[in-house]
């Protein structure tokens, strides 16, 4: 293997839960919700899975978990925004706040077990392909569940029916419920379908890329996860862009060090940030003039009229 | 004195007569013993081995001591802390960062009568102590070992933050491999992170892709360890025994412990011999040992047991001179030795160390 | 049967009244099942927790030093979510406001004059002013989304403060330890009272808190930001610039989380150091909406959340819970006092299921 291709498979590794995240909170944010609570459900994701994986001795249980708790954490915060029209923004955060803690009251038990890893998937002949082979078809199951996701988000937002509804209800929650949609309920669902991914995400870091639990193992993936969806602006193929290079950039800043740059450590660590905001700019730079980006009825509440 | 029930029932009054009235511990009362930890307890490093000190020091005085420990206190909150802690009746309080030094001299000089102690800190007074371990001779032993391990003459470390133990360690480790061959290189990622367990194994596999086979880490998790057994080559486990994360890779752990330091402090608390001591406990101390030697040959296994035993009768001294910066300059000639404030406080790598200084 | 909200048509007195005791009542009545559940006696729980932190002249001024960074921040981040606005990254800019204020207590060690001070409480508050600036001038000029950039800050601001300290800035006696030298007594705010931690900061904010009162209640910039917030399009038929009003409320609340950084590094830490934060910037999010985006709001929630911060560490020191078990109360009172809130605005209605249209 190469050094070009170790690189590209850490980067693919490192971004994974990062996309899972936000291809998660891209679909809820399309719906019209804005939930800050990602960092929350990924850790309680991360607690959950590698708990019940210990506990059952299957990591598929674990996964199942792993979605379990993330959708469960999504339901409390819909309970609170779409059931009691509450501010997104604080009870998203408060979310995180109760995740952070809850999920360290659950691996309490579980810190210093080890596990073995999900292994990889060796896709037959294609896997022996020089270069691609090993980029492509040696991975874990999660990295081919993360493209499969985004793919399928992409389909369902822009050529399914319900795919429309739902981007009528983030664009504008007042016409598609006068239009005979259940807002509300859509909305549900979008929220829960970003649980499930928060929770996989989290779960792909205490199962796969790091198998154990310490507290607090998320690290602030979820607020990045965040921040991609916005870089994205709100297109899947492009959050995969945005995971891929905030993910590249960092693998890149350790391979810079570990090849003895002289730079500060500090500076080569700010670096993805600094770049991810720069490319942003050079993005929005390129497509001067074009349309609204943000879903317009992002982080409001929405109440239906009778 | 803890708070009994009737005087917390009280609250409100019992909390403010307590902060005015002086806790005159009587002799049948525990001791009341706190922490301040710098991260939580479920760091599974350097502040879960505290929290395993602080149960196995109520293992050995039982009853003679009651504890308390407050997780993750950042610094504007430490004061608070420190003041509760001492109001609620705690008369040894340990702080266990050294982001807490200052702080810490600070509230000693509020309350004379509490005793307290500063984990890597730098100098005492009165009713403050300080404590650490002289975890670079670990570090040494590291250094032999994985110069004898070795393929491609390549050792990748993965550092947390650049503060003077790690850089001293990792001047020792390089040491301790030159002493055993000195072709021995090293390469450095620093995480900026004590915990982060994704970038420390993010950062262990660009070590490895860039040709290091035997890790060393200065971090938390176990992330790096298991890169190591995944990747077929071996590594070192830090904290605590990590051997079960990578049964295949692991060759020996530092391991903290606390415990039996506590266990004293606290005894001499209650025997009225306490005093405000700069101890710096080496591997002879068993402020932290060794874990048993694992994936090594019985020559390997034996080299590397004599180090041990050279580092603790003091035949072997990792800092003794001649000692030459990266810049050629001489620190300490032939014959002499650092002494304990200047590795204390090193900031400075050993040439032939191919790493720049960061900030 | 479903629930529903019916939307109220005037914000009742009833309502106002009713939220916040009825939040009290739900979080009592659960608090008492969740520490009972935990093996602890519950009315001694919420001793800890509520009335300990305030039960002595100490305890309020510790309430206040922890608020005041919280409220301060707080009370700027509403004029930006008020105006629509997104501002999540106070933390970074709190951070550059210490850095700043900081520099100068560093650089004027040792020769400074009384001038220091307020020197260092105007750099903070420029800091903190200039860095908000850019995800606002980012958003004007491009339409770069201010979420993302004011994000991203945080993480680079917390990462210049540590190659500061690690490396310029470091303490020359320090045993290069990364911290700055302790602050000269003329670069430290003064302590109100003796034996208390609260400072001037506390009264500076008190201040802010009133000055922005009477800015958006009396003044037309308050009626800008409030109609560009809940109507942009007529606020842009009144004539009003919505470009220059975003540069304005980040200006200001830059400045508000810059001034409240260099007020907890001169005034509570004294020094600045890595993990100088405990994200106060984030949390004074949660402080701006549970005080209705109202700087009088904001103070009363300020309050609150610093009460509950100080309730979990004596519950850690008294009651010897785990600090995550602290985090789950929290975030399960701040779901109730949100849950409440709704009651304000509109009326919960049970109505029989009706097939969906």
């Amino acid at each position: 293997m190469t050094l070009a291709e170790a690189i590209f498979l850490t980067v693919i590794t490192a971004s994974t839960p990062l996309l899972l995240a936000a291809i998660g909170e891209l679909v809820v944010e399309r719906s019209g919700v804005l939930n800050l609570g990602v960092e929350g459900m990924m850790i309680m994701g991360a607690a959950s899975g590698v708990a019940i994986a210990i506990i059952t001795g299957s990591s598929l249980l674990g996964v199942v978990a792993a979605i379990g708790a993330g959708m469960a954490m999504a339901a409390l915060f819909a309970l609170l925004t779409l059931g009691l029209a509450t501010n997104q923004v604080a009870a998203g955060l408060s979310l995180t706040i109760f995740g952070l803690g809850l999920s360290g009251v659950i691996g309490a038990p579980f810190v210093g077990v080890p596990r073995a890893g999900i292994p990889r998937i060796e896709v037959p002949i294609l896997s022996d392909i020089p270069v691609i082979g090993a980029i492509f078809f040696r991975q874990d199951p999660f990295v081919y569940l993360s493209i499969a996701l985004v793919l399928g988000v992409a389909w369902f937002l822009w050529r399914t029916k319900a795919g429309l509804v739902l981007r009528a209800c983030g664009e504008n929650p007042v016409s598609a419920h006068a239009l005979g949609y259940p807002v509300l309920r859509i909305r549900f669902l979008a929220v829960l379908f970003g649980g499930a991914c928060a929770g996989l995400g989290g779960a792909y870091l205490s199962l796969v890329l790091t198998p154990f639990w310490t507290a607090g193992m998320t690290a602030g993936r979820g607020w990045i996860a965040l921040a991609i969806v916005v870089f994205a602006s709100w297109l899947p193929w492009r959050a995969m862009l945005g995971a891929y290079l905030f993910g590249g950039l960092i693998i890149l800043q350790l391979h810079a060090q570990s090849a003895g740059i002289r730079v500060p450590s500090q500076l080569l660590a700010a670096l993805p940030y600094l770049l991810t905001i720069v490319a942003l700019t050079v993005i929005m730079a390129l497509r001067r003039g074009g349309g609204q980006v943000a879903p317009q009825g992002l982080g409001r509440p929405f109440v239906p009229d009778r | 004195m803890t708070l009994t029930r009737r005087n917390v029932l009280a609250g409100a009054s019992a909390l403010a007569a307590s902060s005015t009235l002086p806790f005159a511990a009587r002799a049948n009362d525990p001791l009341g013993v706190g922490f301040v930890l710098i991260g939580p307890v479920g760091d599974f490093g350097w502040s879960t081995m505290h929290d395993v000190g602080r149960r196995r020091m109520e293992e050995v005085l039982g009853d003679a001591v009651t504890t308390t420990q407050v997780e993750a206190v950042a610094p504007p909150d430490f004061d608070r802390v420190v003041n509760t802690l001492a109001r609620a009746g705690n008369r040894l309080i340990f702080t266990t960062s050294f982001s807490y030094f200052q702080p810490t001299l600070r509230m000693a000089e509020q309350f004379p009568d509490v005793m307290f102690e500063n984990a890597t800190g730098t100098s005492t007074r009165d009713n403050l102590a300080i404590y650490n371990a002289r975890f670079y001779e670990g570090r040494y032993v590291q250094g032999v070992i994985a110069a004898m391990k070795s393929q491609t003459k390549q050792i990748g470390y993965v550092a947390s933050f650049p503060v003077p133990e790690v850089i001293h360690a990792i001047n020792t480790v390089m040491r301790g491999a030159w002493s055993v061959d000195p072709e021995m290189r090293i390469r450095v990622v620093w995480v900026n992170a004590w915990f982060n367990p994704g970038v420390e194994a993010d950062a262990a596999r660009a070590l490895v892709d860039q040709g290091c086979d035997v890790l060393c880490q200065h971090t938390d998790s176990p992330a790096p360890l298991q890169l190591a057994d995944e990747r077929g080559i071996h590594g070192f486990g830090q904290a605590s025994d990590m051997t079960r994360f990578a049964p295949n890779a692991h060759l020996t752990s530092s391991i903290n412990n606390w415990g039996d330091y506590y266990a004293a402090r606290a005894q001499a608390m209650i025997d009225g011999t306490w005093e405000p001591a700069d101890t710096w406990g080496g591997l002879e101390s068993g402020m932290f040992e060794l874990a048993p030697f694992t994936n090594m040959t019985p020559e390997q296994a034996s080299t590397a047991e004599n180090v041990v035993a050279g580092l603790r009768d003091g035949s072997i001294d990792p800092f003794a001179g001649p000692i030459v910066n990266q810049a050629g300059e001489q620190v300490i000639a032939e014959g002499e030795s650092l002494t304990d404030d200047q590795i204390r406080a090193m900031n400075f790598f050993y040439e032939g160390i191919d790493v720049s200084m960061p900030g | 049967m479903r629930l529903t909200l019916e939307r109220r048509d005037s914000t009742g007195m009833a309502g106002l009244l009713l939220s916040p005791l009825l939040a009290v009542a739900l979080t009592l009545a659960s608090s008492i099942v969740v520490f009972w559940a935990l093996g602890q006696d519950p009315w001694r729980a919420l001793n800890v927790y509520f009335l300990m932190p305030v039960s002595d002249f100490w305890g309020v001024q510790e309430v206040a030093v922890k608020a005041t960074p919280l409220v301060l921040i707080a009370v700027g981040l509403a004029l930006c979510f008020r105006s629509g606005n997104w501002n999540i990254g106070a933390e970074g800019q709190f951070l550059i406001g210490a850095i700043c204020g900081g520099g100068i207590a560093v650089w004027t060690h040792g020769w400074g004059g009384p001038w220091v001070l307020p020197l260092m409480l105007v750099a903070g508050m420029v800091g903190g002013a200039l860095y908000g600036l850019i995800p606002a001038i980012l958003k004007t000029r491009l339409r770069v989304n201010e979420i993302l950039v004011s994000l991203m800050l945080v993480y680079v601001a917390d990462l210049l403060l540590d190659w500061l300290v690690r490396g310029p800035w470091r303490d020359p006696f320090g045993f290069n330890m990364p911290q700055t030298i302790t602050f000269a007594p003329e670069a430290t705010l003064p302590i109100l009272f003796d034996g208390g931690r609260m400072n001037l900061g506390t009264v500076i904010t008190l201040v802010v808190v009133a000055v922005a009162t009477v800015v958006m209640a009396r003044t037309l910039k308050g009626f800008e930001i409030k109609l560009v917030g809940e109507a942009p399009r007529a606020a842009r038929f009144a004539g009003f610039d919505d470009k220059r009003l975003t540069l304005t409320v980040f200006a200001v609340s830059g400045a508000l989380a810059g001034l409240a950084g260099v007020m907890e590094a001169a005034g509570t830490v004294r020094q600045l150091l890595p993990g100088f934060s405990p994200g106060y910037g984030f949390t004074a999010i949660i402080v701006a909406f549970l005080g209705r985006l109202n700087p009088v709001g904001c103070l009363i929630a300020g309050v609150f959340i610093a009460i509950t911060f100080i309730g979990g560490e004596n519950a850690q020191i008294i009651l010897r819970l785990p600090r995550d078990m602290t985090l789950v109360f929290q975030g399960m009172l701040l779901f109730y006092i949100l849950a409440c809130d709704t009651l304000i605005l509109y009326r919960p209605r049970l109505v029989p299921r009706r097939a969906p249209a």
